[in-house]
């Protein structure tokens, strides 16, 4: 089968309207399901003998975290696409995706810090992971003041996508951190783990469900905004053509 | 197995990120929401104009 055309779906906007349209309440739906039962898991299981209640916080920063990095991964590889296909839904899914990476990674920050101050006794430092995942934070937040702030939308969408091509550069960073630099911040603590370092296997199912859960919700908010783009595109179109038609 | 509600002295750390969490979802989903009804919903009437002055 010719990929661009199993693809297409993807690329011509009017066939990813009608994909998008049964596709995004279905993934809502899935993550909500995830959720609920995610959540009913992460009270059931008993606490950690060391970090207490405090492991509950685990089924909801390891996702974000995690999530947060594959969103700014989903960013580079649609500005790359908007770059240098000229592929104009790229540059839609590209738009679209930088607020749901920020909250994510706002997320991550914020239940990281909430886990940390009776864990390590203090709410913040500046260590590699830390730091590295705030640079993340920045990224997006510089891409979206980058789209916003000039009028030029064809020249926004060309500069923001150079910076989030660039803040690539710093996702093995983030990841990788733990291992580089000696941090506060813990190596990786999920089941991939090393042997000893990971969370015991009774926590496979919150993590797994809770994981799920926010891989889901960011799929179904991503075509719900990219939906919100097109239409958005399209009422400028025809906006002008009100204009042209009233002369 | 029974449901562990009771956080003891991380309560105040632990309900503050599940809040959050929370609160920030739910954002995210009416702002995405809104966003697309909203466009929708003007790129259909800008089309109704436009029918209408067409001969």
């Amino acid at each position: 089968m010719d990929a661009r055309n199993t693809f297409d779906f993807l690329t011509n906007p009017e066939r990813f309207m009608a994909f998008s349209r049964w596709a995004a309440p279905l993934l809502g739906v899935l993550s909500a399901i995830a959720a609920i039962a995610g959540l009913v898991v992460t009270f059931l299981v008993p606490e950690d003998y060391q970090q207490g209640d405090t492991v509950r916080m685990m089924f909801i920063h390891i996702p974000a975290a995690s999530i947060a990095i594959f969103i700014y991964v989903c960013l580079g590889v649609a500005s790359f696409l908007a770059l240098v296909f000229r592929q104009a839904l790229a540059d839609l899914a590209a738009q679209a995706c930088a607020p749901i990476g920020a909250v994510y990674t706002a997320l991550a920050l914020i239940t990281g810090s909430l886990w940390g101050k009776p864990m390590w006794g203090t709410w913040w430092v500046w260590d590699a992971r830390l730091t590295s995942v705030l640079v993340l934070l920045l990224f997006y937040l510089g891409y979206m003041a980058l789209r916003g702030s000039l009028e030029d939308e064809q020249k926004a969408a060309r500069a923001a996508a150079i910076l989030a091509l660039v803040g690539l550069i710093n996702l093995p960073i983030v990841k990788f951190s733990v291992d580089w630099w000696n941090t506060l911040h813990q190596g990786s603590s999920t089941f991939m783990a090393k042997k000893g370092d990971g969370l015991p296997a009774i926590y496979a199912w919150p993590a797994l469900l809770m994981g799920l859960a926010y891989l889901g919700g960011f799929g179904a908010l991503w075509l719900v905004r990219i939906r919100a783009l097109v239409w958005r595109r399209k009422a400028r179109s025809l906006s002008l053509k009100l204009a042209e038609t009233a002369r | 197995m029974s449901f562990d509600f009771d956080a003891g002295k991380y309560a105040v750390y632990l309900w503050p990120a599940f809040a959050i969490s929370a609160v920030a979802f739910a954002w995210l989903i009416a702002d995405s929401v809104a966003g697309a009804r909203r466009w929708k919903r003007q790129a259909e009437r800008q089309q109704a104009e436009l029918d209408e002055l067409k001969p």
